[in-house]
């Protein structure tokens, strides 16, 4: 027999297959690293499987969220745990090749020099990545998982038990009428939301870019300033002040602005299409200083030639931003004002501080002006809904992923890279 | 070769997998029975009571003389009152949560479904001491779950200087002639905020509109809304009045609303407002001579109906010492500890004999409250509520800047409520 099988065979007990190959220290190592697995993990692994198979079977002994979790743990190590078992039997196997082509093996010292100098980065980022699966990656598990359970409030311990559903809660979305007509009413106006308040903010950018970089301008500096003002207010301070603006019925706009022209009051906060716009308008404010400043910067770069190259061969004004400055704004700027887009996807604040995602609508489970992250917050906290609220993560998620991909993959500036 | 140690791991895999499913329930069950036999793992004290914040002087020695009589060691935290079944939620299984706690009725009903708080068996003779209504928030489906702390409801804070005692309007109908009178876009009458449900619930339900619908079992009825019916709208048309005649000052509509009436009354410009106890401290402090009392009434004899917040004492499901617990609750619940603890906290107790003892009836804020408790109904504690909220706010809203007529709004704010109940709640159950 070969050595390599014989120490493959051996390492089924994590260590032997290295004591085969008379690598003593790593063999120990191994199994110690083996033994230590089931000595600290059996608990965990024990209650983890079980429950996350079963949710549990019994109350109040039972916490089917805890034994959910303690499964996804349970998981995670297990991971872990086969990955040092597969090195075991790589490095049982590697050895054994060696020895059978009679090879010298390393000797302890060289076998420390490797692991310092080749593996160095493994080393190194060793235990963030540990780090990063249980702060990151577990959370995610986590929620994917409850999509796929009946977690609500009836369902809840320590009353009831959790149980797994497959793809019914998804089925409900697009089955139960008041969840579909409320998840497309919600998922179009996300995606309006999207689209013309993000396109606004950076319209509204570089514009005031291009403006207040015309050569003939005086007092860039003041310029530049306030308009980079709005940015330096922390957005939260912004939001609340724009929706006292913004009242019905005490608001400056309402009471001032337009009654100033004999206009009516317009209800901002009660009426949804208002509130659409209201809502656009601020982002529009809250989100043009940075594409300002980040186009400002590109504008300074365009070098002089191309413009005196297009003013001897005739080029008007717009022909010279047609074809010199937006191609160079945009070449420069694309992948952040992707950013901007699935920032303003998911932008929370805006909405919930505005109005709360209102006015209420009948006929749907969520206000007039929520997008599908403050919907989802409110499923969770205010209606404990909460492996619908996971399952439409996962869309949402799905679907953030799916644009930001195709837009980074169309973008010119990550072609040239 | 490689397939051969690809096969082995693939079987080592299984084998692994068989060891550990094999051994999960029953040890596990024979583990946690152990467990709980133990009794009190805490060896600093055998209960653990939250109470609420700034609160817990009020128990002091109660909680000390129940620790002689039975020889016990208890442990007082404050925690906000609002928020304890929140955290009961993720201390309870951890270990580290309450055996008596206090929260507000209207979490009650979720607290039974979700399991977190235990029944109690407490005889006729101590529920009986309790104001009917207040008894009433602590049962879920017939079982008794709590038991009183101290009950509050919205009154009339009315400023001496502005209207006198003896003058002092009874009805509705003649603070709307007064407000007329007194209105001049600087100052203003009666003050309320008939933009939310909370509030304008004591107008509709006066004239027989109603959240809920109760079935025979005296168990509310989510499926039965009243909140558009004939009286719901007179009420609600009675409400807009103030509104379009502009005796509310156009900023107290919305969610601000309620910073702009508790200054214009503490700044001397309202004659009378809608608010609750929480006010008297801060109304006493703006140095404003204002007296307290029940609401008015409506004009078809009934009197404003308000809605009761019970605070109570519940015993938390996983407590290891239920029993001593639930003895705890009853004695801080008894007359006497009501009574040491209004005298503390200002908190009017839910207890029926305490309304007539001179300590309440000399205090005009809790004299008020008592007596407008008579008059208040609890607000319904059953989840569904959740759903109730947002959508009646936003209808009240609409009818206080004159946007849509009553009915429209009622029905609407009726049929989104409908649907969200139906949605959240609808096949569940």
């Amino acid at each position: 027999m070969q050595h390599r099988t014989i120490a493959s065979v051996l390492s089924i007990i994590p260590g032997l297959g290295q004591f085969y190959n008379r690598q003593w220290a790593k063999g120990l190592v191994f199994l110690g690293f083996g033994l230590s697995f089931f000595v600290v993990f059996y608990d965990l692994l024990n209650m983890g499987f079980w429950g996350i198979f079963t949710l549990g079977t019994e109350v109040p002994r039972d916490n089917s969220v805890f034994l959910l979790a303690q499964g996804i743990i349970a998981i995670l190590v297990t991971c872990l745990g086969l990955f040092v078992y597969f090195l075991n039997f790589r490095d049982a196997y590697r050895n054994g090749v060696l020895r059978d082509r009679k090879m010298n093996l390393s000797s302890l010292k060289e076998q420390y020099r490797n692991l310092v100098e080749q593996g160095y980065p493994y080393v190194v980022s060793g235990p963030s990545l540990i780090i990063l699966v249980f702060a990151v990656i577990f959370p995610i598990l986590f929620s994917v998982a409850l999509a796929f359970t009946n977690y609500d409030l009836y369902h809840s311990p320590p009353a009831n038990l959790v149980d797994w559903v497959g793809f019914d809660t998804f089925a409900k979305i697009f089955t139960v009428d008041i969840w579909r007509s409320t998840f497309f009413d919600v998922l179009g106006w996300t995606v309006v939301w999207t689209l013309v308040a993000t396109t606004l903010q950076v319209g509204i950018g570089i514009l005031m870019a291009v403006i207040v970089n015309q050569p003939r301008l005086r007092f860039k500096k003041f310029f530049r300033t306030i308009l980079v003002l709005p940015w330096a207010v922390p957005g939260f301070v912004t939001i609340l002040i724009f929706a006292g603006l913004f009242n019905d019925s005490f608001g400056a706009i309402n009471n001032d602005i337009l009654a100033f022209f004999g206009l009516d009051p317009i209800p901002w906060m009660t009426n949804e299409a208002w509130s659409k716009i209201a809502l656009i308008l601020m982002q529009g404010w809250l989100g043009f200083p940075y594409i300002f400043l980040v186009t400002t910067g590109v504008l300074q770069s365009i070098p002089d030639d191309l413009y005196e190259a297009a003013t001897i061969d005739g080029a008007s004004i717009f022909a010279k931003f047609k074809h010199i400055t937006m191609p160079m704004i945009l070449l420069a700027i694309a992948p952040i004002i992707i950013t901007q887009y699935t920032f303003n996807f998911n932008n929370f604040n805006i909405i919930y501080l505005f109005n709360g995602g209102g006015p209420s609508v009948p006929g749907s489970t969520a206000g007039g002006t929520d997008i599908l992250v403050s919907w989802i917050y409110k499923l969770t906290l205010e209606e404990s809904q909460y492996s619908l609220a996971a399952a439409l993560t996962i869309l949402l998620s799905v679907f953030v992923i799916a644009i930001a991909l195709w837009q980074f993959r169309r973008t010119n500036s990550f072609k040239e890279e | 070769m490689k397939v051969y140690i690809k096969q082995l791991g693939i079987y080592s895999i299984i084998a692994l997998f068989f060891v550990l499913a094999a051994c999960g329930p029953q040890e596990d069950s024979g583990e946690k029975a152990g467990g709980e036999q133990e009794g009190s793992k805490n060896s600093e004290y055998d209960l653990l009571v939250w109470e609420d914040v700034e609160k817990s002087e009020g128990i002091e020695d109660a909680i000390q003389k129940f620790e002689e009589e039975n020889d016990v060691t208890i442990k007082v935290v404050e925690e906000t009152y609002a928020q304890q079944i929140e955290k009961l939620r993720l201390d309870g299984p951890a270990g580290t949560g309450p055996d008596v706690l206090t929260m507000p009725n209207d979490q009650i009903g979720t607290a039974v479904i979700e399991g977190l708080i235990e029944e109690l068996n407490v005889e006729e003779d101590i529920t009986s001491i309790y104001t009917d209504v207040a008894m009433d928030s602590q049962i879920v489906e017939g079982k008794i779950y709590g038991l009183p702390k101290s009950v509050e409801t919205t009154v009339l804070f009315y400023n001496k200087d502005i209207v006198s005692e003896d003058e002092l309007p009874e009805t509705l109908d003649d603070w709307y002639d007064l407000s007329k009178e007194l209105t001049d876009g600087e100052n203003f009458g009666l003050l309320a905020l008939f933009d939310q449900i909370y509030y304008a619930n004591s107008v509709l339900s006066g004239y027989g509109g109603y959240i809920f619908g109760e079935d025979e079992n005296g168990d509310y009825d989510p499926s039965d809304i009243g909140l558009n019916n004939t009286g719901a709208i007179e009420g609600a048309e009675l409400m807009q009045e103030f509104y379009t005649e502009k005796l509310f000052p156009s900023g107290i509509i919305g969610e601000q609303g309620i910073q702009v009436l508790d200054s214009l009354f503490s700044e001397g410009k309202a004659a009378a407002v809608i608010s609750g106890p929480w006010n008297v401290e801060p109304f006493s402090d703006a140095g404003i001579n204002y007296g307290v009392t029940k609401l008015p009434e409506l004009s078809n004899g009934e009197n404003m109906s308000s809605f009761n917040n019970v605070k109570s004492y519940n015993v938390s499901s996983y407590s290891e010492n239920k029993e001593l617990a639930e003895r705890l609750v009853e004695f801080l619940a008894n007359e006497e500890n009501s009574k040491v603890r209004y005298e503390k906290t200002k908190e009017v107790p839910a207890v029926a004999s305490l309304a007539d003892d001179p300590a309440i009836t000399e205090n005009e804020a809790a004299e008020a409250v008592a007596e407008q408790s008579m008059y208040s109904e609890i607000m319904p504690g059953i989840p569904e509520m959740n759903s109730v909220w947002d959508p009646a706010d936003a209808a009240l809203e609409t009818l206080a800047t004159g946007k849509s007529s009553p009915e429209e709004a009622l029905e609407q704010a009726v049929e989104t409520i409908k649907g969200q109940i139906e949605a959240n709640h609808g096949n569940d159950k």
